[in-house]
């Protein structure tokens, strides 16, 4: 292989700087981005970003599956406790007809934050499962498309049906399955 | 690989190489595991949890497959430069 000849320089380029003196006296005059002195990254649009190693550490945790999983089931608490208090302020648990001291504002008030805590509980619980499975899913696919929802959804209905027996289990599956994919697709569309 | 070349001009060429063979490497590396990862339609500007991973995967297997390669041609010229050698040692007995 022949040696490497680099191309004559055109006699009539006007040269600014000769080696790299302004290169090297760059870093005394203004504040240089360079993670490296000698690499230079191309440039997109405005100065180079380059992250720190904490922000990518605190990308990486906010990102990560079980992180996810827990926002998601303190979100459902929440949710639950708002959907158990307007249910529980329109159908009251009347089991008990005879006994009058039932109507007490303290007993209502009792049934009202139990109502709270089992819909929370259950809310969260739910949104603790489907999100972890969305997201284990996701990673291991390695698309980000509606069909992740889908399928988290259908193994998340699947377990809670799966109490009830296979065949209520498979509609859960397919129901809940159903309901994230309509979910998702409102919330894309915007 | 014996590395003899010690004159500056020699270094500099070969640290123009080089830099010129990491660029290129980068750039064809961006556009495979965009090609690969990212999907045509976007539905949002930020990368998602399945592209962040798939772009992981793609790089770290990218520079695998760039070290193997490497590795495989250097022994092959090696062996190539050997038995040039070896041919022409022959040739002169």
């Amino acid at each position: 292989m022949s040696e490497y000849k680099k191309p004559d320089i055109d006699p009539d380029l006007v040269k600014f700087s000769e080696g790299n003196d302004y290169d090297s006296l760059a870093k005394y005059l203004c504040k240089v981005y360079r993670y490296r002195e000698n690499i230079i990254i191309p440039r997109v649009l405005g100065p180079v970003v380059i992250k720190t190693n904490d922000e990518k550490m605190i990308e990486a945790t906010v990102e990560s599956c079980p992180f996810k999983s827990v926002t998601s089931c303190i979100i459902g608490y929440g949710l639950g406790a708002a959907v158990g208090l307007f249910t529980s302020s329109l159908m009251p648990n009347m089991t008990d007809p005879m006994a009058q001291q039932n109507q007490t504002a303290r007993e209502i008030l009792r049934e009202m934050k139990n109502s709270m805590l089992s819909y929370a509980k259950n809310f969260a619980l739910l949104g603790a499962v489907f999100s972890g499975v969305e997201c284990c899913i996701e990673s291991a696919r390695g698309k980000s498309d509606w069909k992740n929802g889908t399928y988290a959804g259908g193994v998340t209905g699947g377990l809670i049906g799966l109490r009830g027996g296979l065949k209520a289990g498979l509609f859960g599956a397919a129901g809940f399955a159903a309901f994230s994919t309509v979910i998702d697709y409102y919330m894309h569309q915007r | 690989m014996a590395v003899p070349q010690l004159d500056p001009a020699k270094l500099q060429l070969v640290q123009e190489l080089e830099i010129e063979m990491m660029s290129d490497m980068y750039n064809r590396l961006v556009s495979a595991c965009h090609q690969k990862c990212i999907p045509v339609k976007y539905h949002e500007a930020e990368l998602g949890k399945g592209e962040s991973v798939c772009l992981d995967r793609c790089v770290a297997k990218y520079l695998d497959v760039h070290e193997r390669i490497g590795k495989k041609l250097s022994n092959m010229s090696q062996g190539e430069a050997e038995d040039l050698t070896k041919i022409n040692l022959q040739e002169k007995k």
